[in-house]
């Protein structure tokens, strides 16, 4: 919808552009991720970027240089690190932001409050919401962050890479067999309560487009979950997210040597992938690198099979 | 004469086999649906130790049977930590949370995951014996503090030291959490509650702290009892009021500090089990704090039932229920209580 949008008014504006006789308008108009239309007066050229992904999305489409702010969690590519860091989600400082003097602030649905935003946009800052979950929404706010800052060519380019990319990878996956593989996705570790991915996630689709099926999929978002289902369940493959500060049993390890998991598929098969890239975890242009990693996994286990 | 034999052993054995039916009850139900016949059977296998394999198995034996144990200990253990302290501080409000040792060791566990205080090998035995240490820590404050202010150690002073000490304790963890980063998620664990992931190793240190301090509690019936005329008067009929008191506060706060680092902050579970207990069991303490071992093990047992099963497959935070459930209850008896019903 929004993407329908956003080309709607492109259309627009290059047959603005042909016609002669109207001065040039620069007038940038979108509607974000929450639903509401905001109008920039020109492509925004400096940015202030809270959410890992949408920063990922802004480098990746060239539009770095015009970042002068992101939020603290924002760790990559390396060169966005030289930008001065925000405090971001609930800590969020609207005075360190404003003093940026940004024309556009990126956040997450769930990073701001209406008070916050109203904040911002008192001060003259536009607020662009994003709020990417599932994989379709990555793509929307590609086009969404490429329509702010003006880089609308390359947005297209990078979607259109990811969706080939993506493409390729799920076709090599399902050669080695993952159609009709079941995966968990735990993103909290058994000793604080187990919680899960479930559908709606663009992990959860990166899985899909590969075959395989979330053990947990009739459940949507994420949830605290009963490990009793889980052993139930019994997925021929394990991912996990789970926070790791280089203390005690890699996430991984600790999975494998949980009491009654030795009989799960995926622990029988070391079937087990821990993410320490972040790539699983941020919706943006490295889901590819996400999808990769599934794939490593099921090369390594396909080779495991042949050696057998 | 004979009567009266016959009806204290059934006087014992009705709530044992309440327990025991409560035990049955939550092993067999649960998120994945196992006929009861063959939970029951995997359970006597797996007393004897015969071989068996399976994931209905690992589901029973080795995630419901450990938890369930685990709720039941902790629920004893919180319920006697709490009857021990109304008793103590004549105090019908007073509880190892309102204390502080609970908030106590919860800040101590999550001190301890932020500055990665682990032993080798032995997994949450940092966690543990940080919070432990933390509850002990907490209850020395409490005590030198009130003594210093009053040296009578009067009740009243105890419990609004500990009420202070608790929002002191609790606006530290806010700190930690803050400058935690992501590390918070874990610590969110400790406010709520959880006895998902339960094992054996933390069952057997459960039944260990609840045998060694319950027992001490239970012996101390008499004392407790002699407290409810006021501390002069149990002064007057005997009882080392000083020594008595500080040997029922240390054993809370073992037992709260090892409840806290097993399944993280449970609420009420002290507050209304023994308030409902002692409307059945009347106030003597010989009587009342057995029941509460039965009573609260059943309480939290059930609740924890609920928090597994309710929303299935999805789990809740058994605090949740415990305040939920607890709450409730907790209304409709002092309601009871204030209108002369009894």
């Amino acid at each position: 919808m929004t993407g329908k949008i956003i080309s709607l008014f492109l259309c627009v504006m290059m047959l603005a552009g042909c016609g002669p006789a109207l001065a040039e308008d620069t007038r940038v108009t979108v509607t974000d991720m929450a639903g509401r239309e905001i109008t920039l007066d020109a492509p925004a050229e400096r940015v202030v970027v809270l959410q890992p992904g949408d920063a990922e999305i802004l480098y990746a489409i060239g539009a770095g240089d015009k970042v002068v702010g992101r939020g603290a969690y924002v760790d990559w590519p390396e060169e966005a690190l030289e930008v001065p860091s925000v405090m971001s989600g609930y800590e969020t400082n609207l005075e360190e932001i404003i003093a940026l003097s940004p024309q556009a602030v990126i956040m997450t649905v769930m990073s701001q409050t209406e008070e916050q935003v109203k904040a911002l946009e008192d001060a003259g800052i536009r607020v662009i919401v994003t709020d990417a979950q599932s994989l379709e929404d990555i793509y929307t706010c590609i086009a969404l962050l490429g329509a702010v800052v003006g880089r609308n060519d390359e947005a297209k380019e990078l979607a259109a890479s990811m969706r080939a990319e993506l493409a390729g990878i799920a076709a090599e996956a399902k050669a080695l067999g993952s159609e009709g593989k079941t995966f968990y996705y735990e993103e909290s570790p058994l000793q604080w309560g187990l919680w899960a991915g479930g559908s709606g996630i663009f992990f959860d689709d990166l899985c899909a487009m590969m075959g395989m099926k979330n053990i947990f999929g009739d459940l949507s978002g994420h949830n605290s979950v009963s490990e009793e289902q889980v052993l139930a369940l019994n997925p021929d493959l394990i991912f996990t997210t789970t926070m790791y500060y280089g203390e005690g049993p890699a996430p991984d390890e600790e999975i494998a040597s949980r009491a009654g998991w030795e009989n799960v598929s995926a622990v029988k098969n070391g079937a087990i992938l821990f993410d320490n890239t972040s790539s699983i975890a941020r919706p943006g242009p490295r889901v590819v690198d996400a999808a990769e990693l599934i794939l490593e996994l099921l090369r390594t286990l396909a080779a495991g099979n042949n050696a057998a | 004469m004979k009567d009266r034999g016959v009806i204290k052993e059934l006087a014992v054995l009705i709530p044992a086999l309440g327990t025991l039916a409560a035990l049955v009850l939550c092993v067999c139900a649960g998120s994945v649906n196992i006929p009861a016949e063959k939970v029951l059977s995997t359970v006597w296998n797996g007393i004897w130790g015969r071989p068996q394999s399976g994931a209905e198995v690992s589901i029973i034996l080795r995630v419901r049977l450990p938890r369930v144990l685990c709720a039941m200990l902790c629920g004893s253990a919180l319920s006697l930590s709490g009857a021990a302290m109304q008793g103590l501080l004549r105090n019908p409000l007073a509880d190892g949370s309102t204390l502080g040792v609970a908030s106590g060791a919860s800040l101590g566990a999550a001190s301890a995951i932020l500055l990665g205080i682990r032993f080798p090998g032995v997994p949450l035995a940092g966690t543990m014996v940080t919070a432990i240490l933390f509850a002990f820590l907490s209850l020395a404050a409490i005590l030198a503090l009130a003594f210093a202010m009053d040296r009578s150690l009067s009740t009243h002073t105890i419990i609004l030291i500990g009420i202070i000490y608790t929002m002191f304790v609790s606006s530290a963890m806010s700190l930690l959490v803050t400058f935690s980063g992501e590390k918070l998620r874990s610590i969110t664990f400790w406010t709520m509650g959880s006895f998902s992931g339960a094992d054996y190793p933390q069952v057997l240190i459960l039944l260990g702290t609840l045998v060694v301090c319950g027992a001490g509690l239970v012996m101390l019936s008499p004392e407790l009892n002699a407290f409810s005329g006021g501390e002069k008067n149990a002064a007057h009929l005997g009882v080392n009021v000083k020594a008595v008191r500080f040997i029922v506060l240390v054993l809370v706060s073992v037992m709260v500090g090892v409840c806290v680092s097993v399944g993280g902050s449970v609420a009420f579970v002290g507050l209304v089990v023994p308030h409902i207990l002692r409307r059945l069991t009347g106030p003597d303490h010989r009587v009342l704090l057995p029941a509460c071992v039965f009573g609260g093990a059943v309480f939290l047992m059930l609740c924890d039932l609920c928090a597994r099963t309710l929303l299935s497959p999805v789990e809740l935070p058994v605090g949740v229920v415990t305040s939920m459930i607890g709450a409730a209850v907790f209304v409709v008896v002092f309601y009871r209580t204030r209108k002369g019903v009894r």
